[in-house]
């Protein structure tokens, strides 16, 4: 196994603690059944949008940011939190190779753990709008941009959960929604615009064209990679 | 190992480092050369820090570094150096094996697994241990942390209090282990805040104290040192005015002031002539010692004396 290969592997084991997993299985289990509900009342009859709205506001808005928050800061962050980093740091590996095996082991882990229910949630609730496939696209592209951003806010700042959630409910799912300028720096704003116009969804707030909503939250990816190659770069370890 | 540096390892000159307002090194210059190399020096002395920076680990606020003929923060280095950091903290879900093996396939060593199996015996620990690391007792962390320093034979090995927490027996070895790498050609800085520990490296040996470069060169010269500097002495006796007034004519004395109740502060730079005389002085004077005591000889002021006179 090479260099990226090991510290994959490193990466994932730090990540998938047993309290972690069960605590995004819960999340995810949550989400479907929230679906299930809905699927067994009368309200997304009453009203077609409801189901869409659901994946809009719980599987993008809280089970996207929150898995990739958990785990992306922990790829980085315990290594700073425990005094380990030297042991990774202190190695003739590029700095590049360090955040990209973080984020890959990050985005091997939320993808499925995000994608399962979104998409699970998505099949109860759709019907015959395409939302199975919005839902999955729209939550695809949050989590890499998420994971990749989180991984940096690991590394960077100490308590990064806290500050994560606060980003996560604060910005995302407040500020964002309601302020258009704002929507513009806001991950989710993306994600939602694509799940609206690949299911026929009226227009959100903010509704940049469907490659824009692609493009943008994988350029975000990108610059914070780079970000953390960097900041791993000039950091000072203990 | 690769064809070893010309000229110094590490040539350090005027590095200075600060924490906002805490000065945690200051215009320390110095070179280290192959061998065993002793850093000597108090708790807070700033051993870590310089240690740190040597390794890349912090860039230094004001002076310049070179290691192995190299910036210390160029990751390529790393492949030349090893280093036992001082915190307890490891990849606790690994075991000792795994940990060394991620050390060395991570310096690109081409077998990682048998390295890692020489490095983990070479520390008198056992390869099959299949315990994770958080299993591992305080001396099992300190030879398991000096294994994966030492899995890719670096040049230059850097150890941080290396002993801390090892059983006698423990010590030896490592002090022998040390002694070895050293014999080989390469650099080894270990750092410690145990004089006598310092001794047994037989080595060179470089003094910081509040951050100084108090100073340098081979243990005897450094013990002699210490035991030259002046000395402060508290003799409590029945008669403590006769006592002063007699030991201020003897040569051994610099100087007496008048403690307390029953005490006198004698100045002193010949310990061992005062304290001759300071029996004969009682005698003569038919007075009672209850009490002959250093108040400075531990090593915090061996330390300060040492930076005061620089």
């Amino acid at each position: 196994m090479g260099t990226f290969g090991r510290l994959y592997v490193l990466f994932l084991r730090l990540q998938a603690t047993r309290g972690r997993m069960i605590g995004m299985l819960a999340l995810g289990a949550v989400a479907v059944l929230v679906g299930l509900a809905m699927a067994l009342s009368d309200a997304r009859d009453l009203d077609p949008t409801v189901g869409r709205d659901l994946v809009d506001g719980f599987g993008l808005g809280i089970v996207a940011p929150v898995i990739s928050l958990i785990v992306a800061s922990s790829a980085l962050g315990d290594l700073v939190d425990d005094n380990t980093l030297v042991y990774v740091w202190l190695r003739p590996v590029a700095r590049w190779q360090l955040a990209v095996a973080a984020a890959a082991s990050t985005l091997t882990l939320t993808l499925p753990l995000v994608l399962i229910p979104v998409i699970g949630q998505a099949a109860l609730v759709d019907k015959g709008y395409g939302l199975v496939g919005a839902a999955a696209a729209a939550a695809a592209i949050a989590t890499v941009a998420y994971g990749c951003v989180f991984v940096g806010l690991g590394f960077k700042v100490r308590r990064s959960l806290v500050w994560g959630l606060a980003y996560v409910l604060i910005w995302e799912n407040a500020v964002a929604r309601v302020a258009s300028g704002a929507a513009r720096i806001s991950i989710q704003s993306y994600a939602t615009s694509l799940l609206h116009r690949m299911s026929e969804g009226a227009p959100p707030l903010f509704a940049p064209p469907r490659t824009s909503s692609v493009v943008v939250p994988l350029v975000v990816s990108a610059v914070a990679l780079a970000l953390t190659a960097r900041w791993l770069r000039r950091t000072e370890v203990a | 190992m690769n064809a070893p540096t010309v000229g110094p390892t590490v040539a350090a000159e005027h590095v200075s480092k600060w924490f906002g307002d805490v000065v945690a090194l200051s215009d320390v210059s110095f070179e280290i050369r192959p061998g065993v190399t002793a850093l000597l020096g108090p708790n807070g002395a700033g051993k870590s820090t310089l240690l740190r920076i040597l390794c890349g680990l912090a860039t230094p606020s004001r002076g310049s570094l070179r290691v192995l003929g190299s910036s210390p923060r160029d990751p390529k280095l790393y492949r030349r150096i090893g280093l036992v950091p001082q915190q307890e903290g490891l990849l606790e879900h690994l075991t000792g094996l795994a940990f060394v093996e991620l050390a060395a396939a991570l310096h690109g060593v081409p077998s990682p697994r048998e390295a890692a199996t020489r490095a983990v015996t070479k520390v008198d620990l056992d390869p099959a241990d299949g315990r994770g690391l958080k299993a591992y007792s305080k001396g099992m962390r300190q030879r398991i942390k000096v294994a994966q320093a030492i899995v890719h034979e670096p040049e230059m090995v850097v150890l941080d209090e290396p002993l801390e927490g090892l059983d006698p027996r423990q010590r030896l070895r490592m002090i022998e282990l040390f002694r070895e790498l050293g014999d080989e050609g390469r650099t080894v800085l270990v750092s410690s805040h145990v004089l006598d520990e310092v001794e047994k490296f037989g080595s060179r040996v470089m003094v910081l104290a509040q951050g100084r470069m108090a100073a340098e060169g081979d243990f005897h010269s450094i013990r002699e040192l210490m035991d030259d500097r002046p000395h402060k002495i508290r003799v409590r006796s029945d008669n403590p005015r006769a006592v002063a007034a007699a030991l201020v004519s003897d040569g051994s004395v610099l100087g007496v002031q008048l403690g307390g109740d029953d005490s006198v502060i004698v100045d002193t730079e010949d310990a061992p002539a005062f304290r001759t005389a300071v029996a004969r002085v009682a005698r003569d004077e038919g007075a009672r010692l209850l009490e002959v005591a250093p108040l400075d000889d531990d090593l915090e002021s061996v330390f300060r004396y040492l930076v005061g006179r620089r």
